[in-house]
């Protein structure tokens, strides 16, 4: 495929995101940060994140699963995962975990676990639509070419 | 970076420096003469938000560095064994007895003195909701101690109630920011810096041997006024009170545009 075409297609890409919800103008402000002197800024928020959110799902899972839950603690672990994920722009993550705290705040625990799930799966579709941006980069930058920067009409 | 080269021109007209320097340069050269390379401590526990304001102050020409605690900003600070942190390096520190005893700890242990020698931090950002030491106990243990009139911030991810940001501000701190934050949220942190800066030049550091031109002739002039009239030298018998009421002086004037906005509140003044 042709370098124009792939930066077309990473342009279309990276806007349907943030249409979707998927990502919010926290994510352009993490793009601006990076440089020439720090080419893979993004990409390292990014997989920390993801580093970061595995370690704390895994920590909800088990807290959850406890005879006596400790709301506190999941409260403290789903404070932390809206916080990062609300750091990189991950819209849809951190929607989903205000939605878990107020369950949390209700102690209530069938509440809790559906919001689980959600934020599960919302971090598994981000985590995608990442790997994908990722991909299109990295074929834009071995054709020699210039990852466009995110202009949107918003 | 219009950031950079706006603070270049305040910092020229106020300390009458020459020199102009590239972003890139490292702030070893800056740092001594407090000029364009102020150093920011960040506190905060998710390495995310570290990285993020690593990025945004290196981005900014600021020289960082990143702790993850509390505990650890205390002991980069060198007040994490000093219960009487008031006290100068020199006249209270523990180790002052014991140097000759324990040779490698005089360079390396920071904790035993009340400052550490040369380090200089013009600003401490912290995290507020953190797990052990809260940015509040942070805030107020900086508040009470040498490093007091460094000016803190207090970050949050969210919309804290305004009965806690209040807390925060009534507790020293600058301003109450919001996470995530963004470059344009760093231009109200220049100023900041650029106060401190103010204020670090109309004051006597004990500990700083530098010669700061301000500082001369602030102690020059007192010596004139002492010799000449005897109605100044109650007012100004050392220049240390002299550069106290300055001091005062500068934050009543400063109150208005220093006190952040809080939405739905009045802030009295």
């Amino acid at each position: 495929m042709e370098l124009v075409q792939i930066q077309r297609r990473l342009v279309d890409y990276t806007k349907s995101l943030f249409m979707e919800g998927f990502l919010d103008a926290q994510f352009l402000q993490l793009q601006q940060l990076q440089d020439d002197s720090n080419p893979d800024f993004v990409f390292e928020v990014v997989s920390l994140f993801f580093e970061d959110s595995e370690k704390l799902l895994n920590e909800l899972t088990i807290a959850l699963d406890q005879p006596n839950v400790d709301f506190k603690k999941i409260d403290s672990h789903v404070h932390q995962l809206k916080g990062s994920s609300s750091s990189i722009g991950a819209q849809r993550v951190k929607n989903a975990c205000i939605a878990f705290r107020n369950y949390c705040d209700v102690q209530n625990i069938e509440g809790c676990l559906t919001c689980l799930q959600q934020v599960k799966q919302e971090c598994y579709l981000v985590k995608n639509k990442f790997e994908t941006l990722f991909r299109l980069e990295q074929q834009i930058m071995a054709s020699g070419g210039s990852v466009p920067t995110t202009e949107l009409g918003f | 970076m219009e950031l950079m080269k706006s603070s270049d021109n305040i910092i020229q007209d106020r300390t009458q420096q020459q020199h102009k320097q590239e972003p890139e340069m490292q702030a070893q050269e800056g740092q001594q003469e407090q000029g364009h390379h102020f150093h920011v401590l960040a506190v905060d526990d998710s390495v995310i938000d570290r990285k993020l304001l690593e990025k945004l102050l290196k981005v900014s020409s600021y020289q960082v560095t990143c702790v993850d605690s509390g505990d650890k900003a205390l002991e980069y600070l060198g007040l994490l064994n000093n219960l009487d942190s008031d006290s100068t390096a020199s006249s209270s520190s523990p180790s002052s007895s014991s140097s000759s005893s324990s040779s490698s700890s005089n360079s390396s242990s920071c904790s035993q003195s009340s400052q550490r020698e040369g380090l200089k931090v013009n600003l401490i950002m912290t995290d507020f909701c953190m797990p052990g030491m809260s940015g509040y106990d942070l805030l107020k243990r900086l508040k009470g101690s040498s490093w007091k009139d460094v000016p803190v911030v207090v970050m949050s991810s969210e919309n804290v109630p305004s009965r806690i940001s209040i807390r925060c501000l009534e507790g020293g701190a600058e301003e109450f920011m919001l996470k995530p934050l963004q470059l344009s949220d760093l231009e109200k942190i220049e100023a900041y810096l650029l106060k401190s800066l103010h204020l670090s030049c109309t004051n006597i550091d004990k500990d700083d041997d530098d010669n700061n031109a301000d500082h001369n002739s602030d102690n020059n002039n007192d010596k004139v006024v002492n010799n000449d009239s005897n109605i100044d030298k109650g007012n100004n018998s050392t220049s240390m009170n002299n550069n106290f009421s300055k001091r005062k002086a500068l934050s009543s004037e400063d109150t208005e545009s220093r006190r952040p906005k809080i939405k739905g509140l009045a802030v009295a003044i």
